[in-house]
């Protein structure tokens, strides 16, 4: 959601996880490149944009996002198939100009040569030289960072083994499977220790194992303090590891927050209460909405803070309780929420 | 700079390990070794005189090297069509782009790999064709150093047009357009040639401006020249043989080589400019 209307923006911990931005975790590769980064850029969000937009022609992709990504977080960029997703992340690397809006990446405008050297991308339609070796592929990308030729072999290496390819680093990479090329493709968005790392459907090609293996990754990018901007479609994914994430449909985010709080809101519960006459169960509309379900009160967008004085209320009413049950929203569904909102 | 150069390499290394390249190769190794053996015959039958066969060895010599020239024409437009486009449909140039490198860096280190690459291509073509001839008949072209210059310049000039081509339409269109191109001025070079000799004008026309349309064929005319023996362009003078598309009658003017590096330089920077605007 917008900057402006924070509402439903949260002021979760990720400001005090970017005080601590440090090199700790996934490698212990001292840091090369990426080390030159400018004070603007380290005091201000990994990601800023205010009424991005792009038009293709009549279509709208992107109608006017805002949102703010701060440093050290993982951000999940949710959204259904065709909602603008891939080109808000074409948007932020400069591979397409916005028609509307404007956007700081790392605190310099979009497309910017210098923020380009602290940010690691995987592409999500994306292809490596199927006539290099996964290791002269590395060797390029280490080459393009300007990383110092006697760390080239160490950063590739480690890259390698971070993905799970060392054993293959010395195959030509059009003998690799799509997974593989997409591990490879993480890999060399690892290189160079990059502050801010833009995956698009990281997992789209992997197998279960593989997908752990991504979501470990991840994690250990935040425990190091990079930004991870997870786009996927994928909610389970984000579910896994995002800290907050921004529902995007028909290019406009409908949702932006914490995990939590886009669940919270929308809390339920399910009771079991004898000895209540039907003339009570009205009173429960100003809960949530509720319903019957088998012998089962169920209240839906009630506010989990408000359970206790619901269960206080039927006791003092003289309703004995036999079972509250306090059920999570799952997050697809509150997705499908989102969407059939619009 | 050294982005550039990373690339160039990248490109070169590349189209090293491709097959089509070995093709090249070892069609033009067959076809040198084919006229080794006809150089050999002509310089050696008894039906010439050796008047006659100091002749007829230059003129076959620019016939191979006419063909040599729509080889390297046809290298030239079929390694930089797909430069871009087709790294751009296939997602290659999306991991490049977003790395700290210019747009501009990755045209020209494209353009200097490849033109590396046309550039080894015709010094072999010319010093292995140039041996065959001197071996076979003992003549050696008038300057055999511009000569494969100026075919390496045509060639370098398809290639410039392939790769703004490739920045913005497909591989297949893009070579398709760069052939036909390299044909069409071929042939304009042919009937301003023509114009000359039976004096009409229009004819002439055609043919000054297709060399100014695209200076390929005043190249390969530059090339001609500097193949040729002074014995040959004697005899065409004597002949006034002015509409033989395989005759020269004089080295290119300064003006002219100036409109070519012009036109090269416009064109480079258009492809830069092109590829610079283009969203990927």
């Amino acid at each position: 959601m917008s900057r402006t209307n924070s509402a439903e923006q949260t002021a979760i911990d990720a400001q005090q996880r970017s005080a601590a931005n440090g090199p700790v975790g996934l490698s212990e590769t001292p840091r090369s490149s990426s080390e030159n980064r400018s004070p603007q850029a380290a005091t201000s969000p990994a990601i800023h944009a205010i009424g991005l937009s792009k038009r293709f022609g009549d279509t709208i992709a992107v109608n006017a996002l805002s949102m703010t990504v701060e440093r050290g977080e993982v951000f999940g960029f949710l959204g259904p198939n065709g909602a603008g997703k891939t080109t808000v992340v074409k948007l932020l690397l400069g591979l397409a100009r916005p028609t509307g809006g404007e956007a700081l990446v790392l605190g310099a405008p979009l497309g910017d040569r210098e923020a380009r050297r602290q940010i690691g991308y995987l592409p999500e339609l994306f292809r490596y030289q199927p006539l290099l070796t996964a290791r002269e592929v590395l060797r390029l990308h280490c080459r393009l960072l300007a990383v110092p030729k006697a760390m080239w072999e160490e950063e590739g290496r480690e890259a390698l083994k971070t993905v799970g390819l060392l054993e293959r680093r010395d195959d030509r990479v059009g003998t690799f499977s799509k997974g593989m090329q997409q591990r490879l493709g993480l890999g060399v968005a690892l290189l160079g220790n990059p502050t801010l790392v833009m995956l698009d459907e990281p997992t789209s090609a992997l197998d279960p194992v593989g997908r752990h293996d991504v979501r470990e990754i991840i994690r250990g990018l935040r425990e190091r303090g990079s930004t991870v901007f997870l786009n996927t479609h994928l909610l389970e994914e984000a579910e896994h590891v995002c800290d907050r994430v921004a529902v995007i449909d028909r290019g406009k985010a409908v949702a932006t927050g914490s995990l939590d709080e886009l669940l919270r809101r929308q809390g339920r519960v399910r009771l079991k209460v004898e000895g209540l006459g039907p003339s009570w169960w009205s009173g429960l509309s100003r809960f949530g909405r509720w319903h019957r379900e088998h012998g089962w009160t169920v209240v839906e967008g009630i506010d989990p803070s408000r359970i206790a004085e619901l269960v206080a209320e039927l006791v003092s009413l003289g309703g004995q309780i036999e079972a509250v049950i306090p059920e999570h929203q799952s997050l697809e569904a509150r997705f499908l929420e989102l969407l059939g909102e619009r | 700079m050294n982005a550039t150069l990373t690339i160039a390499a990248l490109t070169i290394k590349e189209a090293v390990r491709r097959r089509l390249l070995l093709a090249f190769v070892a069609i033009t190794v067959v076809i040198v070794g084919l006229s080794a053996w006809g150089f050999d015959r002509l310089s050696h039958t008894n039906s010439l005189t050796s008047g006659e066969s100091n002749l007829a060895v230059p003129q076959a010599l620019i016939l191979f090297m006419f063909m040599f020239s729509f080889v390297l024409a046809l290298s030239a437009s079929a390694i930089a069509s797909p430069s871009i486009s087709s790294e751009v449909e296939s997602g290659v140039l999306m991991t490049i782009v977003t790395r700290p490198v210019r747009r501009t860096e990755v045209v020209l280190g494209k353009w200097l790999g490849l033109a590396t690459l046309l550039a080894g291509y015709a010094a072999g073509v010319c010093a292995l064709e140039f041996a065959v001839v001197r071996w076979a008949s003992g003549f050696l072209p008038p300057n055999p150093l511009l000569a494969g210059v100026y075919l390496f310049a045509e060639g370098a000039l398809l290639l410039t047009l392939a790769l703004l081509l490739s920045t913005r339409v497909p591989m297949i269109a893009a070579g398709v357009i760069g052939i036909a191109a390299f044909g069409a001025g071929w042939l304009a070079g042919v009937v301003g040639t023509l114009g000359t000799a039976f004096n009409i004008a229009a004819l002439r026309t055609v043919g000054r401006v297709g060399r100014l349309l695209l200076p390929t064929d005043g190249l390969w005319r530059a090339a001609i020249y500097y193949l040729q023996p002074p014995s040959l362009i004697a005899q065409h003078l004597d002949e006034g043989g002015r509409g033989d598309p395989f005759y020269a009658q004089g080295a290119p003017s300064s003006s002219y080589l100036l409109w070519v590096m012009c036109w090269f330089l416009l064109v480079l920077i258009a492809a830069i400019v092109s590829f610079e605007r283009r969203e990927l």
